[in-house]
């Protein structure tokens, strides 16, 4: 308790107010309608509201019908900021290898040499998808999994393709593709925030990755977890701080006295509301409170990680050091998808790898490979990989050169992005770059493609899916972009 | 056969409905035709067949609606409602192999059934018999002809204002001033009414939070309801016009236009630690009522006015921190394309401020929409290539463009914003400069011989001392030799040699064009204006900015400033008057706003005080079923519209409630005093834990940082221009009112103060609610605070605090309540 604080000449006695015309007003109240007073003229005054502007109260968030019949209803984007090395990982490039320490007349100055990758490529599962054995567990769900093996984007800089990679944009603040999904098609419970990202990284654009832009604010990504710089870090380095909505438990009041006080507030605004006579502003306070206080009911239990069995925190790897962070972070996506959250995003890592590209990729890999498995292998046994799709990847891949010797540079010309479940066709890969993997040569896909194509796989058309704003219909994929349907199940 | 006979039917009852009458196209059709198929046709058919093609192929011309219906050598190219019979059908399916257009690629699938569905829809064709490209018609914008600026003058927003005469009213009670006539007369036409106005208190509540983003006080609250004359209310008026608060208030709307923050924002987001200086200049300005016209002058071209002394230079130099606080991308790699980036983020910040025009669209390509060719953004681009912009920051890894401050020196008369150290401490750290450049040039000779040698350098080991260099280096310079503190600013100065601009292919470095003279935008001019030939321009751009014969500057102001007090704009777009923009709903009030403010000598205080001595301000929020039937958005004010309390005062509200809010401003800013590089903002998130009671406007605004609990209430971006904040109503602002331990801790504040102003529980409850609502409890409140306490004991008893003082966290929690209250959040 704060010490407290005299204000001995703070009293007015109320019959020193006049109250002429006093703003709550029971004449005018009863002049806009003919009904009583108190909470059931309030009821019955909120019909009346109802029948009068129903489409300005409905819920933004209520479930929307697709445009097409829908092939993923959820996502879960496992998203690596900072570009991981391809030719290392999901794109087997054997003439690299054959031609490793020849110059590759590229790189600055021209005279980089080409590095082979250093693991080794096997096939995998009855398609034989070449993948590298950093991955041996993810390996395991070759046939779930379609690589997008020709994928481009427009610029080699963080910054500018993490924000391409999530709002479709480089240059300006647009809605982010979880923000689009949501106001595409809602959300379907009611107790959670439709669109949750994990530990998004505060660098390459920050809120904006998870924003709603011109969209309704409504759609716009709740932030949990290390939301700081300091927690961050250490998360980085395998701490794994539990992820958490802020504010979501109540410091002081147990529920209640919570509810108590919220029964309090609410009488409150309906009272102000039944005196408005109409105001879909205070409607949307009252909704609000409703849906935090449920949430503070809900999230905690959906985000309590200790609900699960021992056997699946070891399948997600949790409790092994190198695994246990983003195990628990993976775990947490699953249970948020199997609560009804729309559109999931968890950010792992750095994968910046100019450098100690042999200790620092194997250490992210090792790190990633057993929780996404485990990720993949519990929504499969729950039921619910067939409609959640799974994304992996980074805003760019790196050079097939070396760089300082053991790293790689920037390379926005051709990447991999492998999905899986959702709706896409399992032990399939799309597209390729050149033998060494500079650039995409068949079957490119661009952000936009990519985009419109995820778009599809919820049921979504993305022509279809616009927003006015400034005068003009936005979409998600501005005016380009194709559906692959290839990958479409 | 069966199918086909279904869809016969089908065509035959729905085709009347999908075709109507000439005049009937709906903004539906007009608008898919616009999206889908006039960029097509302009794109992919216009280049052979059109009026422009240099020579049309098949006597078939697509660009105007009659041609296009009448068709070519073969038939009619559209028959509406008909695909089949139309022959771009049949060329654009490729299924003719005598007709495949266009020739050089089939296009998509998507496109070709869109043409259908068009056609289908009865071929829908808002173009004129000739088209014109005329900025007006935003329909033309994807025309690749070059833009005509005879016809784009003709555009409202380019046209200046005019004088209107104050239109004649029935009602001849209801008007206090002119203001009141043109919105009264847009009602009366309408036959709304207005409702009536508001209560007294609901007035005062009203009117202090818009001019000093605070909540009354109870003395205050008590003299004005004491107060019964005529001129109470304008009294009132006139005393928080003269506030201090009134300029933190003001202040910060335009913070908002001016995308105020104290870091790089974008990737690296380095701490701006000067940026405060032109925040307080702003407020400064407000409360001194600067005269908008100096007041845009000075952001534009403060180093180059004329002043008086060193204080009053020093004064206008800060202004044009305005240029310099913009987002920026520090790692960029190339120097140009990073100057580039940032002349763009100037174009863009003051044309949409100050103009309401988005000039910064033809940068890639001449205005789609605006009759702005891209010529013109190169012109401006001129003028601020040929100016230097100064934010600080210092060398490191991923900052690959620190620059200089201003040091105003002692003489500006300003303060510091942060403390000196010793000589000796400077000493120590120019001696680790001096020896980190001894180290770095033996690393560099040795990494040279290694490479000569065919072997690997150890770049790594020179990141670091870069990194360390740049570090001790940002902090070297904040002192003089003595080691007290240089009085640093942010800024714009004119380079040496002024430059013209090329014309960068789609805004890149790698391509230039073309060089184009420095100079203003030409469509706000009859004849091209004069080239700039001394100077960058700067001076030239900010007297014409702030000139009587800008026909927008003064337009945008009003605008914004009616958007800051009514909740909506009269051109509801107030950052873009332009194509795209929304028309002003009451066209004629807007230009006698924009002519009185010039009239008033550019006076934002006395335009304010019109406003909000209007009958138009003084409405009650009341609903009106009549009314909402005829005009559901209130675009014609037939009330005032209640508005959430904007970020800032929702925090400072609560603070002053609680009796914790400190009015003194702070000195300087605590991104000021954590250090450069990106540490700084590592160091400064920590600060941010500890709670703060200045007012909002002085809180660190760290781009991507916003403090949550102004972030969660549509605190603007300060990435953009933002003269129009959202509304949003979303669960996490109910659990930060619920559960945040700060707002608990401040309900305890508040509990105690109204536990201790009277001895009874009815009269706590009234001065809780004077204090929260400006008002005293109603019996309903009343009622509703007593079933709170006695419900409130039967739930604490099971509480988490068995023992403690339940009635001190009754009233905390019941302070919290009403702090958590949609009263308390909105404004009447």
């Amino acid at each position: 308790m704060n010490s407290p604080i005299q204000h001995s000449d703070f009293q007015i006695p109320n019959s020193e107010l006049p109250v002429p015309n006093f703003p709550f007003s029971r004449r005018r109240f009863l002049q806009t309608t003919s009904s009583g007073f108190g909470f059931l003229a309030f009821s019955a005054l909120n019909t009346w509201a109802a029948e009068q502007a129903a489409p300005a109260v409905a819920s933004p968030l209520s479930p929307k019908a697709p445009h097409f019949a829908q092939r993923a209803k959820r996502v879960i984007f496992l998203f690596m900021p900072g570009a991981p090395s391809h030719v290392d990982t999901f794109d087997y490039k054997p003439k690299l290898q054959a031609d490793s320490g020849k110059e590759s007349g590229r790189g600055r100055g021209g005279s980089a040499t080409l590095l082979g990758s250093q693991w080794k490529f096997s096939r995998h599962g009855r398609s034989g998808l070449w993948i590298s054995d950093l991955f041996p567990n993810v390996a395991r769900h070759a046939d779930d999994m379609c690589l997008l093996r020709s994928m481009s984007t427009e610029l080699p800089n963080h910054p500018q393709a993490v924000s391409s990679m999530h709002t479709g944009s480089s240059q300006f603040i647009r809605p982010s593709l979880g923000a689009w999904t949501l106001y595409g098609l809602g959300t379907t419970n009611e107790n959670l925030p439709g669109f949750i990202t994990i530990n998004p990284p505060l660098q390459g654009g920050g809120a904006k990755n998870y924003g709603s832009a011109f969209l309704p604010a409504i759609y716009q990504g709740t932030k949990i977890g290390a939301s700081n710089p300091i927690a961050q870090f250490q998360q980085r380095r395998g701490g794994s701080a539990q992820a958490a909505i802020s504010n979501i438990t109540n410091p002081r009041y147990n529920t209640d006295a919570g509810r108590t006080q919220l029964n309090f507030i609410q009488s409150l605004n309906k009272a102000k509301l039944a005196q408005e006579g109409y105001d879909p502003q205070i409607e949307g306070v009252i909704q609000s409170n409703e849906l935090a206080f449920r949430m503070q009911s809900v999230a905690p239990e959906v985000m309590d990680l200790e609900k699960e069995s021992a056997a699946t925190k070891k399948l997600y790897g949790i409790g092994d050091s190198a695994t246990d962070g983003f195990g628990k972070q993976c775990l947490m996506a699953r249970r948020l998808a199997e609560a009804g959250v729309r559109f999931i995003e968890v950010s792992f890592g750095n994968w910046d790898h100019h450098r100690n590209l042999s200790t620092a990729l194997p250490n992210n890999c090792g790190a990633i490979d057993r929780p996404i498995s485990g990720l993949l292998t519990d929504l499969r046994q729950r039921g619910l990989l067939k409609d959640t799709l799974v994304i992996w990847g980074g805003e760019f891949g790196r050079t097939p050169h070396a760089q300082t010797g053991d790293g790689r540079d920037h390379n926005n010309k051709g990447f991999t992005i492998w999905m899986a479940g959702g709706g896409v066709k399992g032990g399939m890969s799309y597209g390729s770059t050149d033998d060494y993997g500079y650039e995409a040569v068949e079957n490119k896909m661009s952000i936009r493609d990519w985009h419109a194509t995820l778009l599809a796989l919820m049921g979504l058309d993305h022509e279809k899916l616009t927003y006015r704003y400034a005068g003009r219909d936005f979409r998600l994929t501005d005016v380009s972009g194709n559906v692959v349907k290839e990958i479409i199940a | 056969m069966k199918k086909s006979a279904l869809a016969y039917c089908f065509v035959t009852l729905v085709l009347p409905a999908l075709l109507p009458a000439k005049d009937a196209m709906t903004d539906e059709q007009a608008n898919f035709f616009e999206r889908k198929i006039r960029p097509v046709l302009a794109e992919k058919c216009y280049e052979c067949h059109s009026a422009q093609a240099k020579k049309i192929k098949g006597g078939l011309k697509l660009d105007t609606k009659e041609a296009t219906l009448r068709g070519g050598e073969n038939g009619p190219a559209v028959v509406p409602g008909r695909p089949d019979e139309s022959l771009i059908i049949t060329a654009i399916h490729w299924s003719d192999k005598d007709m495949q257009m266009p020739p050089k690629s089939k296009l998509p699938a998507s496109v070709i059934a869109d043409f259908e569905q068009w056609i289908k829809m009865g071929a829908p064709d808002p173009r004129g018999p000739a088209a014109v490209a005329g900025a007006n018609d935003a329909a033309d914008s994807w025309k690749k002809a070059e833009i005509n600026l005879e016809e784009g003058r003709k555009f409202w927003a380019f046209q200046p204002p005019k004088h209107p005469m104050s239109p004649e009213v029935s009602n001849k009670a209801w008007p206090k001033s002119d203001i009141d006539k043109f919105v009264l007369a847009k009602m009366e036409e309408k036959n709304l009414v207005p409702v009536p106005e508001a209560s007294k208190l609901e007035l005062f509540r009203r009117v202090t939070f818009d001019l000093t983003g605070l909540p009354p006080e109870p003395e205050a609250i008590k003299a004005f309801m004491q107060d019964s004359s005529s001129e109470a209310y304008a009294r009132v008026v006139d005393k928080l016009l003269v506030s201090p608060r009134y300029g933190e208030k003001w202040g910060r709307h335009w913070l908002d236009v001016a995308r105020y923050a104290e870091s790089s924002g974008k990737d690296v987001n380095l701490p701006y630690p000067f940026a405060w200086r032109y925040r307080d200049w702003v407020i400064a300005a407000m409360n001194r009522d600067l005269p908008y016209d100096e007041f845009v002058r000075q952001q534009i071209a403060g180093d180059l006015l004329p002043y008086h002394d060193a204080v009053d230079q020093s004064k206008k130099i800060v202004a044009t921190g305005f240029l310099a606080i913009g987002s920026k991308p520090h790692n960029e790699r190339n120097p140009r394309q990073f100057a580039l980036e940032v002349v763009d983020e100037q174009i863009d910040t003051l044309s949409q401020a100050i103009l309401g025009i988005t000039v910064a669209c033809a940068r890639c390509h001449d205005h789609k929409f605006d009759p702005i060719p891209q010529k013109d953004y190169y012109a401006l681009a001129g003028m601020f290539l040929s100016s230097e912009t100064l934010y600080g920051t210092s060398n490191a890894v991923q900052n690959k463009h620190p620059s200089d401050l201003i040091d105003l020196g002692k003489e500006s008369r300003m303060i510091a914003g942060y403390e000196g150290i010793s000589a000796d401490e400077r000493a120590s750290i120019a001696a680790k400069v001096k020896q980190l450049n001894e180290t770095r040039d033996e690393k560099t000779r040795e990494a040279m011989t290694a490479r000569r040698n065919g072997k690997e350098a150890d770049v790594f080991k020179l990141l670091v001392i870069r990194q360390q260099t740049g570090d001790f280096m940002g902090s070297l310079n904040r002192y003089d030799e003595s080691g007290n503190p240089r009085v640093l600013a942010m800024g714009v100065y004119d380079r040496k040699t002024p430059s013209n601009s090329a014309i960068y292919g789609r805004g890149e470095a790698a391509q230039p064009g073309e060089t184009v003279p420095r100079g203003l935008v030409q469509v706000f001019f009859q004849d091209t204006p004069k080239p700039i030939e001394k100077g960058s321009g700067r001076l030239e751009l900010a007297q014409w900015l702030s000139s009587k014969d800008n026909p927008q500057t003064a337009r945008v102001m009003v605008n914004r400033m009616w958007r800051w007090l009514f909740g909506r704009g009269i051109v509801g777009s107030v950052d873009n008057f332009g194509a795209m923009g929304e028309k002003p709903t009451h066209p004629e009030l807007l230009d006698y706003l924009a002519t009185r403010f010039m009239e008033n000598g550019w006076s934002i205080k006395k335009m304010v005080r019109e406003f909000v001595l209007s009958s138009t301000y003084q409405l009650a929020t009341q609903h009106s079923p009549q009314n909402f039937a005829a005009d559901p958005d209130n675009t014609l004010l037939w009330r005032m519209n209640a508005r959430s309390l904007d970020a800032e005062s929702l925090r400072d509200a609560m603070l002053a409630v609680s009796g914790k809010l400190d009015l003194n401003p702070p000195e300087g800013s605590p991104v000021c005093r954590v250090g450069e590089g990106h540490e700084g903002i590592i160091k400064l998130f920590q600060i941010n834990q500890q709670p703060s009671y200045s007012r909002s406007i002085y809180l660190p605004i760290v781009r991507d940082q916003v403090p949550e609990g102004l972030a969660l209430f549509d605190f603007a971006n300060p990435g953009m221009v933002t003269g129009d904040r959202e509304k949003t109503n979303v669960p996490s602002q109910s659990l930060f009112l619920l559960n945040n331990a700060q707002v608990q801790s401040l309900s305890d504040a508040f509990a105690q103060r109204v536990y201790q102003s009277a001895k009874d529980k009815k009269t706590r409850i009234n001065n809780a609610c004077l204090l929260a609502y400006g008002r005293p409890a109603t019996p309903q409140d009343q009622r509703a605070g007593r079933d709170f306490f006695s419900n409130y004991s039967f739930a604490a008893a099971k509480s988490k605090q068995k023992g403690a003082d339940i009635s001190m966290h009754a009233w905390s929690a019941f302070c919290q309540a009403l702090l958590a209250s949609a009263e308390f959040r909105f404004l009447n």
